[in-house]
Parts: structure tokens; C-alpha cells; sequence
């Protein structure tokens, strides 16, 4: 009179830390003002880096969303390309050796650098993804945000990790 | 067929005539008899009229198909009687038929609970009957251990409703019912693994859905609201999957999920702890 159990459930092959990156980076283009010369075209989000989940994420989002008026396009490269002027570039963990060139060459026009290793936010980038109490956070730069010539919304400055 | 004892009742021809009616598998014709016999000053307390009724029931329950939960009152009749019969049947004439029917009964109604669990609307039911079979089983057999019945049992209803949440878009009553029932059988058996990996893998997806169904444009302080969320259930799902690692640190399936929970809580370091544990396995 036995009934057959079934076997054991499957767990959901989903990246969530691509998700919410690319929730942040979203977030980001509502609480970033960029310079009159950037708001119009496409809005622009460079990943510099291999990571397929999120770039999967961010060209979904770019299939549904857009920025004000701006068609969202994601560019996927492995360095920094001078043909590209982004509006957000983030540098991935693996990439992080070009904040340097990154932050040199995008001062001053507009580029909001996002980087996710441990001290960038101090070393050039405005927003550094960081792992706090098992949760995504983001450190803010407020200096290195007014050299990349962005203004950035109260809300984000209230629910940012300062570093300066 | 059943056995009755002519004598007891031969006096009275209403219990007679119905007897020869069952006899003839007329139970439609019998049963209003029988209702007449059980309130008769005469035969009320006959034990036979009860037991009587209670196979004219039984056999009627059993016409209308086994797992006919519409006809579930037949059967509740068949097994009142029965137990009725058995208090009357001081010379226990109608005891080892009577014990089969209560038997018989309480094993319909086993079968009727897991009939039911396969309907996503009726688990509430289903486990109404499990108990009812737990009931007259332990009348009829008071030493009865349902531990293992039980866990099989709740091991079952958590697998189902598991699968039915995973296959339902994540509805969360269904998830729930699964947590309910798993945890059942963990109070039981804390150290069942399907128990333990089913709680775990459905703490698990209720995170990510939770991570999924997040619009790109939630606001900031929403967004932290939902991580904050999903992390509680990662977090939750986290003891079930060690549980089982600490019984079966080769467990391929407990390994991948280990690294996926711990990488849903940003702990880079033991994600890939598990993820080197798994790939080792596929080394000679």
C-alpha cells in the first residue's frame, strides 16, 4: 500500500548576484546626472570582463528598459576601447588592473566607473560593488563622482557606503 | 463475502430479509432496511444489524470505486457500524470480520489520502483521511507505530508540493504546504535527506524567485529591502543542505547546492570551496 516518494527537488540554476548588479546599475542611471552632450543617443553601459550571466542580465534589461528617452545598449569588451563613450563602464573583478587607464581617460566626460574589488572606490572608481553581512553593497565616491563630472542624487548618497 | 450468524437474528425479519439482500449484493435495497434495524427497540443492540451495515456500507463504498471521495460518507457509516458492532459483540461472534472491515476501511482511507495528494486543491483533505486511517488503525491495533507511516507520508506531500511549486510559477501556499510537511518529517527523522534537501533546495528557490521576480527599476531602498529577504531564505536553506553534507560530504547534488547557496550570499570563499569539492569528484 506504499506510495513512491518522489525524488529530491532541483535548485534554480539562476545567478542572483547578476540580477542585482544589474538592478544597481539601473538604479544608478536614475541617480546619476550625466552632461547635457550624453543625454542623447544611446545610453551606454560598457562591461569590461567576462561574465555571460551578467551580461545576459543586462542585455534583458536592455530588451525591456530604457534610460529617459535613451535606448539602453550594452557593449561587452575585454579593454578599454576608445570608439566607446559610456555612460556607465563597469569594470569587472578580472579588470580591475585598468581603473587606472579608465579613470584617466574618462575624467571629466561623464563616465560613471563601477568597479567590484575590495579598496577601488578609494583607488579612481565612484561606485564599488562590495559583499557586506552576505548582501551586495555599493561604496560611493563623492570625489572621484564630481571628476567624472556626474551629479548624483541625495538617495543615493544616503544609501551608499562613503568613502569619502 | 461475510459471514452472519443466523440465530442471533432470525427473529426479526427486516435483519433477515436485508441479510439475504446483501447476500445478493443488493445493498441499494438493504441499506434502508438497515436503517430500520439499527433504531428498532428489537435490534438495536443486536450487534449483528450493526455489522450488517457496516459490510452493506463497506460494499457499497467499494462499488462506486475505490477513491471515490464522494461517496467518503458510505465508508465513515461502514467503519461507525463496525465499531459499534464490536462494542455490542460481548460473545465476539462478529469480532475478526468486523476488525476486517475497520482494517479494510482505514486502508481506504490511506488510499484515498494519497489519491488526494496528487490534487494540488485537496491537501487539506488528504491529510484529513491520513488521519482517520491513522484513527482506526489505532483502534483496531493500539500498539501501532505511524512513525514510518508518517514520514513517508509528509516525506510525499513535501516532495509533491515541492514539485507542484516549482512547477506553478512558485506559488507560495504550495511552497508552504511542502515547508509544512518537510518540517514534519524533520521532527521525526531530523536527519532524513530528502527531508533536508528538499527544505533546503525550497528555502533556496524561494530566494532566487524572490531575486528574479525583482523589476530592473525597483528602487534603492526596495532593492535592499528584497536582497534582505532573499538572504534570510538562503540563509535558512543553508542547515538542511549541511546536514546532509555532514552525512554524505559526496552527495554531488548537496555539493552544487552548497555552492550555490553560499555564492547567493556572497561568500566567494566557501562557494568555491564546494564548487573544487564537487569537481573532485569527477577526478580519478
Amino acid at each position: 500500500m506504499a506510495f513512491s516518494s518522489l525524488g529530491f527537488q532541483q535548485i534554480q540554476n539562476y545567478d542572483t548576484n547578476s540580477k542585482l548588479k544589474a538592478a544597481y546599475l539601473f538604479n544608478f542611471t536614475r541617480n546619476f546626472e550625466w552632461p547635457e552632450k550624453m543625454k542623447t543617443g544611446s545610453f551606454i553601459i560598457q562591461l569590461v570582463g567576462n561574465n555571460p550571466n551578467l551580461s545576459s542580465e543586462l542585455n534583458k534589461m536592455a530588451s525591456t528598459k530604457q534610460v529617459g528617452s535613451q535606448k539602453l545598449e550594452i557593449r561587452t569588451t575585454t579593454s578599454i576601447e576608445s570608439s566607446i563613450q559610456p555612460h556607465i563602464i563597469f569594470l569587472l573583478n578580472e579588470s580591475s588592473d585598468l581603473l587606472k587607464e579608465a579613470s584617466s581617460k574618462y575624467k571629466g566626460k561623464g563616465s560613471l566607473i563601477v568597479t567590484e574589488k575590495a579598496g577601488l572606490a578609494k583607488s579612481g572608481a565612484t561606485i564599488n560593488f562590495i559583499a557586506v553581512d552576505n548582501k551586495l553593497k555599493f561604496e560611493y565616491s563623492n570625489n572621484n563622482a564630481k571628476k567624472a563630472g556626474l551629479k548624483t542624487s541625495e538617495v543615493l548618497k544616503g544609501l551608499a557606503i562613503a568613502v569619502d | 463475502m461475510v459471514i452472519f450468524c443466523h440465530n442471533s437474528y432470525a427473529q426479526n425479519d427486516l435483519l433477515f430479509e436485508a441479510q439475504k439482500l446483501c447476500n445478493e449484493k443488493k445493498y441499494d435495497l438493504a441499506i434502508p432496511m438497515l436503517e430500520k434495524v439499527i433504531v428498532h427497540p428489537e435490534t438495536k443492540n443486536d450487534p449483528a444489524s450493526w455489522h450488517i451495515r457496516s459490510f452493506a456500507y463497506l460494499q457499497t463504498y467499494k462499488l462506486a470505486g475505490a477513491g471515490n471521495t464522494s461517496k467518503i460518507n458510505l465508508l465513515d457509516t461502514a467503519l461507525s457500524s463496525a465499531l459499534i458492532s464490536i462494542k455490542l459483540d460481548t460473545a465476539k461472534n462478529y469480532l475478526d470480520n468486523n476488525i476486517a472491515f475497520v482494517k479494510n476501511g482505514a486502508a481506504s482511507y490511506y488510499k484515498i489520502s494519497t489519491i488526494l495528494l496528487q490534487d494540488s486543491i485537496n491537501n487539506m483533505k488528504s491529510e484529513l483521511y491520513y488521519n482517520k486511517y491513522k484513527k482506526y488503525t489505532a483502534i483496531i491495533n493500539p500498539g501501532f507505530d505511524f512513525k514510518e507511516k508518517d514520514i513517508e507520508y509528509y516525506k510525499t506531500t513535501g516532495s509533491i508540493y515541492a514539485d507542484l511549486y516549482m512547477k506553478n510559477n512558485f506559488y507560495q501556499k504550495y511552497g508552504d504546504i511542502a515547508k509544512t510537511s518537510l518540517l514534519k518529517v524533520l521532527e521525526l527523522d531530523p536527519k532524513n535527506i530528502n527531508a533536508n534537501v528538499n527544505l533546503g533546495v525550497l528555502y533556496y528557490n524561494q530566494g532566487v524567485t524572490l531575486m528574479k521576480m525583482m523589476e530592473y527599476d525597483v528602487d534603492l531602498a526596495q532593492l535592499d529591502v528584497i536582497q534582505e529577504n532573499a538572504k534570510k531564505l538562503f540563509k535558512q536553506s543553508l542547515p538542511f543542505m549541511i546536514k546532509v553534507y555532514e552525512q554524505d560530504p559526496k552527495a554531488e547534488k548537496v555539493l552544487e547546492s552548497l555552492e550555490g547557496i553560499y555564492s547567493a550570499l556572497m561568500d566567494d570563499k566557501k562557494a568555491n570551496e564546494f564548487k573544487q569539492k564537487k569537481e573532485a569528484l569527477s577526478k580519478p
